[in-house]
């Protein structure tokens, strides 16, 4: 048994202009110690994926209105108010995007460090801060003991969200949510950042569920890939499966917008034509047919199902995995990861 | 918790932020700089400190605060202490040579007021009833108000809507005539006055502090609180409280020196403390009259009123910026 299976999970919004289905259908696992990656651009439904695994979703105006989410064969959606609270932050822990505003400014980095300490473990404030401040030193902030001293705008951006992995981390839980953890960074700290994801991974065997739009920070961690397109998962399987040999247009065009230096090609990047749909007004038929080069009379009308494409390798197109459909495109992934 | 110690060679000696705080001089850079003796015992080696400790701290830095405060400590110590040491009696004409209105001097420092009464002793007893209304009243308001506030902007929908517009009924309202109502239900009497002047506060501490809580609770260290499992108690009172509490010590500062003229306005409509009980609000009202006269009358009490207003808002904006941990020091 997987440690979280989600099974058609669907969070709607209800807003003055209708329903947003920002999260309609989406069917995954993690399995123990490793690491799925959400991909998608913005407006696709990786973070409200996220804050619905930890019961996070504003309501109203959100609501998780189907689906199953089993967290050690316990249903998530399930459990009365206390029970979520004693899982958020002890079993499955989120680190947010922006390091830069996801600490109380008012609190030493230290006691913040702590207070899920002092919450889960029932440690006092002394245990929680000598443990904080081993944390510190674990994800590699120099003098730890000082620095548990500071308060956070007397850290850098890495040093903030080294403290926010630290926090996250302090209660070694099972699974570990990182929300486009080093969007607000510079490339050479990402690097740092998720360096050391991979290695406190490794060391503590957490899950991880890694929310990104870069399929290059992915590339190098992920075990499993899923790409959502506006609330649904058009692709999901083994990350290599995924990377070498994507399936659905969608990925091809992810795949094809990133930026190759290990290709001599005199190439220019190669943009997925047009927006995001509204969630609201989403096409009829597959979402992403407007923007799809490859998309014929059948994708306007029928919603293509997710089905297993290839072995372990789920896609939602009506044309994937036959001869000759999108010959020339579907190499593009190639070499990235 | 041995399985997790630092491994060798991991995390990469060289951090990359270090440079980077290295950069910005001060302890901050100091710290980062590897020995284990930095700053002594003042950082290293305290216990750690709570916020108002460290409030505390930065309070005593700052000299316009220190003053109102030793100010207010002054203000206390003396009316409290006055039993033993105020030769005169505040009540009655103290001596048969004490006439009326008459202008300072030795004996009567501040003068007499027009029945004869040492306007010194008056105006020393008087700081009881001031600033017990000033500080009780607010803190009646703030305790109501903050709450009120914190469940509104908190929770939003329908107890924001009870609670605010509770609020607007309380405003809807012209202020002394309510409190007139409310002390007429109640009694005039000194206890009943702080409470009317408390209870008629509390919709603008309320609004001043939901504004602020609204504000503060989009900030992404709130989702992060709840994601770590806080409980709503929790996020209220330990990570929304603390940073929205800026604007209400300012606004409740302020309102000290509103409530002891309430109390005056008040007490001269016969609602409030009943003489011969001396208050400053009072006196001024008696004063007013005979300020041409008798300057005294008026200039004492208002000297105190003013004096003890300005100590408890300079001491309410040290405060607030003590509580700002991003002030530089």
């Amino acid at each position: 048994m997987a440690l979280l299976e989600v099974t058609n999970l669907k969070t709607h919004f209800t807003t003055r202009d209708g329903v947003v289905r920002a999260v309609d259908g989406v069917t995954f696992e993690v399995k123990e110690g490793h690491t799925l990656a959400i991909v998608g651009e913005s407006g696709s439904g990786k973070s409200v994926t996220a804050l619905s695994l930890m019961r996070l979703i504003p309501d109203p105006p959100g609501k998780i209105v189907d689906g199953r989410i089993t967290f050690r064969g316990e249903s998530v959606l399930g459990m009365n108010d206390s029970a979520v609270r004693s899982m958020r932050g002890d079993r499955i822990a989120m680190i947010f995007q922006d390091s830069m505003t996801s600490l109380n400014p008012v609190f030493r980095v230290g006691y913040q460090i702590g207070e899920a300490l002092r919450i889960h473990k029932g440690m006092t404030r002394k245990e929680a801060h000598a443990r904080a401040v081993e944390m510190l030193d674990l994800v590699g902030i120099p003098n730890p003991a000082q620095r548990a001293r500071d308060y956070p705008h007397q850290f850098s951006g890495g040093m903030r969200q080294r403290a926010m992995i630290a926090m996250a981390l302090a209660c070694d839980p099972d699974i570990l949510i990182a929300d486009e953890p080093t969007t607000a960074l510079d490339v050479t700290i990402q690097a740092q950042i998720l360096e050391l994801m991979i290695e406190l991974q490794q060391r503590q065997g957490t899950a991880i569920i890694m929310i990104t739009h870069d399929l290059g920070v992915v590339a190098d961690m992920a075990n499993d890939v899923m790409v959502m397109y506006a609330g649904k998962q058009v692709e999901y399987g083994k990350a290599d499966e995924v990377f070498y040999r994507p399936l659905h247009p969608y990925t091809w065009g992810l795949l094809a917008s990133l930026p190759r230096h290990d290709v001599d090609e005199k190439g220019t990047l190669l943009p997925i034509e047009g927006q995001p749909p509204s969630l609201i007004d989403v096409p009829p038929g597959c979402a992403f047919h407007p923007r799809c080069p490859y998309a014929q009379e059948r994708c306007k009308r029928e919603i293509p199902e997710l089905r297993e494409a290839a072995p372990a390798h789920l896609t939602a197109c009506h044309f994937a995995g036959q001869a000759g459909f999108g010959q020339g495109a579907a190499g593009k992934g190639e070499g990235v990861a | 918790m041995s399985a997790r110690r630092r491994k060798p060679g991991f995390p990469p000696d060289a951090d990359p932020d270090s440079p980077k705080a290295a950069y910005r001089g001060g302890p901050d850079g100091e710290q980062t700089g590897g020995s284990s003796d930095y700053v002594g015992d003042d950082l290293a080696n305290r216990p750690e400190r709570t916020l108002w400790g460290d409030a505390w701290i930065r309070l005593r830095k700052n000299k316009l605060a220190i003053i109102g405060l030793v100010w207010i400590l002054i203000v206390v110590t003396l009316t409290l202490s006055a039993d033993f040491w105020v030769p005169q009696n505040f009540a009655s004409p103290t001596s048969t040579d004490a006439g009326s209105l008459e202008a300072p001097s030795a004996v009567h420092p501040f003068g007499t007021d027009r029945i004869g009464r040492d306007v010194f002793s008056r105006v020393v007893y008087g700081a009881r009833v001031s600033l017990a209304v000033g500080v009780l009243a607010v803190g009646i308001s703030l305790v109501i108000g903050l709450l009120m506030g914190a469940l509104s902007g908190y929770y939003g929908g329908l107890v924001d809507t009870l609670v605010m517009r509770t609020a607007d009924i309380f405003f809807a309202f012209p202020y002394t005539l309510f409190a007139i109502a409310l002390l007429a239900v109640l009694g005039p009497s000194y206890h009943n006055v702080f409470i009317a002047i408390g209870i008629l506060g509390w919709p603008s501490v309320a609004r001043v502090f939901r504004s602020s809580i609204l504000s503060v609770k989009e900030n992404e260290y709130v989702d992060a609180a709840r994601a770590m499992g806080a409980s709503d108690q929790r996020i209220i009172f330990r990570h929304i409280m603390p940073n929205a509490v800026a604007p209400i010590i300012v606004y409740g500062t302020m309102s000290i020196g509103g409530a002891i003229i309430a109390e005056a306005a008040l007490s001269f409509l016969g609602m409030g403390v009943q003489p011969p009980t001396p208050s400053w609000g009072a006196m001024l009202s008696e004063a007013k009259a005979l300020m041409v006269a008798a300057p005294w009358l008026t200039i004492w009490p208002g000297f105190a009123i003013l004096t003890t207003v300005l100590a408890f808002v300079l001491m309410g904006d040290g405060l607030r910026d003590a509580l700002d941990v991003k002030m530089k020091d």
